[in-house]
């Protein structure tokens, strides 16, 4: 932190540094610019509030000057990094996204925040905004979860498309189209929850932040509500290393269907989560997807890793896949029933540890990928449904298919491959 | 003479039986710890087997990639390859304590050095059963590293590094058994040597123009990826 840049911080931060009303973390790279934007949006917040916000200066990306004061119209913006954990230790690199996370919430409840909100998405459009729109239910007190909504090209965030959202919305019952965020807005008693749940769990088995905000909310009847975001920017796919984004990704998933077996057991029909804002559209160009590799890396799974997915999978389902694998790519479709059992399978055998996890998910990867192939196939076929209606259906297979994994995670010897 | 002759055979015959009588207790001894042991030993086996079949150490076996452990075995399932090894463990325990009975010294020589040989066995089992196990996680590992790399030669990756870590676990287990020591390291330098050197002739020549197509291919998807790719999964 270059904190000669900044001779008013100190003397700013000790003042203002025991209470705030809202706490915004910024995770991802902002420019100065953008920060400033943002604070001009959250300075309408109505009620004359204290804003702290938390971002990690560096040379690069040095903290904005000034602070501001409260006006009977706006509202008062202090910056606050020190709030921020650093990482301990000689040479010691950057925190990780969840002790960062971590970081946040503890800032807001020490400093006795009614809400907090975390931006960490690389953004492209209307930045100034989103901060504002994670904020403003938070204020007006009617909600304690707030999600994004983002504007979505079709090939993009497929892991959540196809795995985590209709997994979360089928357990949980409530139709979520990004429950691991990573943008969020959290009310105090979310926060509370959270960092409660953390202490008595503990250790490495602790809550992973961006998988448990959504489930912790909904199993504990708190308010949810989303709002319409523009787009951001995803990575760029490494294709070296697909096997350790599935681990990474569906780790912390798995781990927690597991530890909130008791409340998604007795979820029934999904309800719809009110979304504020105005939808903003994306305009899709006919993108096209080489699929013949996806297929191939499928078929090669198919037929190398029968002796593993054979502990994890049942006999229709490897009979079902093998016949896949011979069809030509041009014809390949997955059916979204097969699809649905598959990650329950996985998301089975992953709690009855059937063999190591990190081997188990990176395994999926070739099944990951052919539904992909799947995908890109029905959206590029004459008469295609549009990718909301193709994702809005698989979504629909994953709640028929529920009765099926409640009753495997109940009994899992009545069928045993 | 013919007095001295029947005189010569009566007194040998008699030292025979003599002999023989005093071999008889030992022998009653070794039959019925023999038979004691199979009782024994019986009984431990069923309590075992179905002590892991309550654990499902089948399949518990088949999760660690032991399933084919008893597939080539004549006696089958890892469950029956415990009980069963625990059954002759049993019976030459008391075949030794049946020859021990004999009043010699050179059996209780021979019962005193088998039972030295005892930890060179143990830790030798050990020595192979640790070595099998990371075996098969890093081959399973490797395969599964492969695969996902969209790799054709997945299987033989695989298979060639459970080879190389078995053969070591095997050439150390040789060692602790102090089985022909000088013998066994040449000729695990030359079998390592051999399938290390084999592998890369298959992976580096044999598919030369294969690995060059493919790097190429990938330099080119590369460089495609980060304009043309649309896909993006998290």
């Amino acid at each position: 932190m270059a904190t000669n840049s900044i001779p008013q911080q100190p003397t700013e931060e000790t003042k203002s540094a025991d209470r705030a009303d809202l706490v915004i973390g910024i995770l991802a790279d902002m420019s100065p610019e953008a920060v400033a934007a943002m604070c001009s949006a959250l300075r309408t917040l109505p009620g004359s509030l204290r804003i702290a916000v938390l971002q990690n200066g560096n040379a690069n990306n040095p903290l904005p000057l000034q602070s501001s004061e409260a006006t009977p119209n706006s509202s008062s913006i202090f910056f606050a990094p020190s709030f921020l954990a650093k990482p301990s230790g000689p040479g010691a690199g950057p925190l990780t996204m969840a002790a960062s996370y971590q970081s946040v919430f503890t800032a807001g409840e020490k400093l006795q925040s009614r809400g907090c909100c975390v931006l960490a998405s690389r953004l492209e459009s209307e930045i100034q905004q989103w901060a504002y729109r994670l904020a403003a239910p938070l204020v007006g007190g009617d909600t304690d979860l707030v999600l994004p909504h983002y504007a979505r090209h079709q090939f993009e965030g497929l892991l959540n498309s196809c795995v985590v959202a209709p997994l979360m919305r089928a357990l949980y019952g409530k139709r979520l189209s990004n429950p691991m965020g990573p943008d969020f807005g959290l009310s105090r008693r979310l926060v509370q929850k959270l960092l409660g749940k953390e202490r008595g769990g503990g250790g490495a088995n602790g809550l992973h932040p961006l998988v448990s905000i959504a489930p912790v909310a909904l199993c504990e009847n708190l308010r949810v509500a989303e709002v319409h975001f523009g787009t951001r920017s995803y990575p760029p796919p490494d294709w070296t290393n697909i096997g350790s984004l599935m681990a990474e990704a569906l780790g912390p998933v798995f781990l927690d269907i597991e530890r909130h077996a008791a409340c998604w057991q007795r979820m029934r029909v999904p309800a719809v989560v009110p979304a504020m804002g105005e939808p903003v559209a994306v305009q899709d160009e006919p993108a096209s997807v080489e699929t013949t590799r996806l297929v191939e890396s499928f078929a090669l799974g198919t037929r190398e890793l029968q002796e593993i997915w054979g502990l994890v999978l049942p006999p229709a389902t490897l009979f079902e896949l093998r016949k896949l694998s011979r069809l030509a790519a041009a014809q390949f479709r997955m059916p979204d029933e097969l699809w649905v059992r598959i990650v329950y399978d996985f998301a089975l055998a992953h709690r009855l540890r059937t063999i190591n996890r990190d081997h188990l998910l990176k395994s999926m990867t070739p099944l990951y990928l052919g539904w992909v192939a799947s995908y890109a196939h029905d959206l590029q076929a004459d008469g295609a449904l549009r990718p909301d209606q193709r994702i809005e259906r698989l979504a629909v297979a994953f709640e028929a298919e529920k009765p099926y994994f409640v009753s495997r995670w109940r009994w899992p010897d009545r069928f045993n491959p | 003479m013919w007095d001295q002759i029947k005189q010569a055979l009566i007194q040998s015959t008699a030292r025979f039986l003599t002999e023989f009588a005093s071999l008889l207790p030992g022998l009653a001894a070794l039959v019925l710890a023999v038979i004691l042991s199979v009782v024994v030993g019986w009984i431990l086996a069923i309590v075992v087997r179905r002590a892991l079949i309550s654990l499902r150490f089948d399949e518990r076996m088949a999760g660690w990639g032991f399933s084919s452990l008893g597939e080539g075995s004549p006696l089958g399932s890892p469950t029956s390859v415990v009980s069963r090894s625990l059954f002759l463990l049993v019976l030459l325990t008391g075949f030794l304590i049946g020859i021990a009975a004999f009043d010699f010294a050179w059996t209780s020589l021979f019962v005193r050095s088998v039972l030295s040989y005892i930890p060179n066995i143990i830790g030798a089992v050990l020595v192979l059963v640790v070595g099998t196990i990371i075996a098969r996680f890093v081959a399973r590992s490797v395969l599964i590293g492969a695969v996902n790399l969209n790799l054709q030669y997945a299987r033989l990756l695989s298979e060639g590094i459970k080879s190389l870590v078995i053969v070591l676990a095997v050439a150390m287990a040789l060692e602790h058994l102090k089985i022909a020591s000088g013998i066994v390291e040449l000729a695990f330098g030359i079998l390592f040597g051999g399938i290390v050197l084999s592998l890369a002739l298959a992976v580096g020549l044999g598919s030369k123009d294969l690995v060059t197509k493919s790097l190429e291919r990938d330099a080119k998807r590369a460089a495609a990826d980060e304009i043309e790719d649309p896909l993006r999964h998290l």
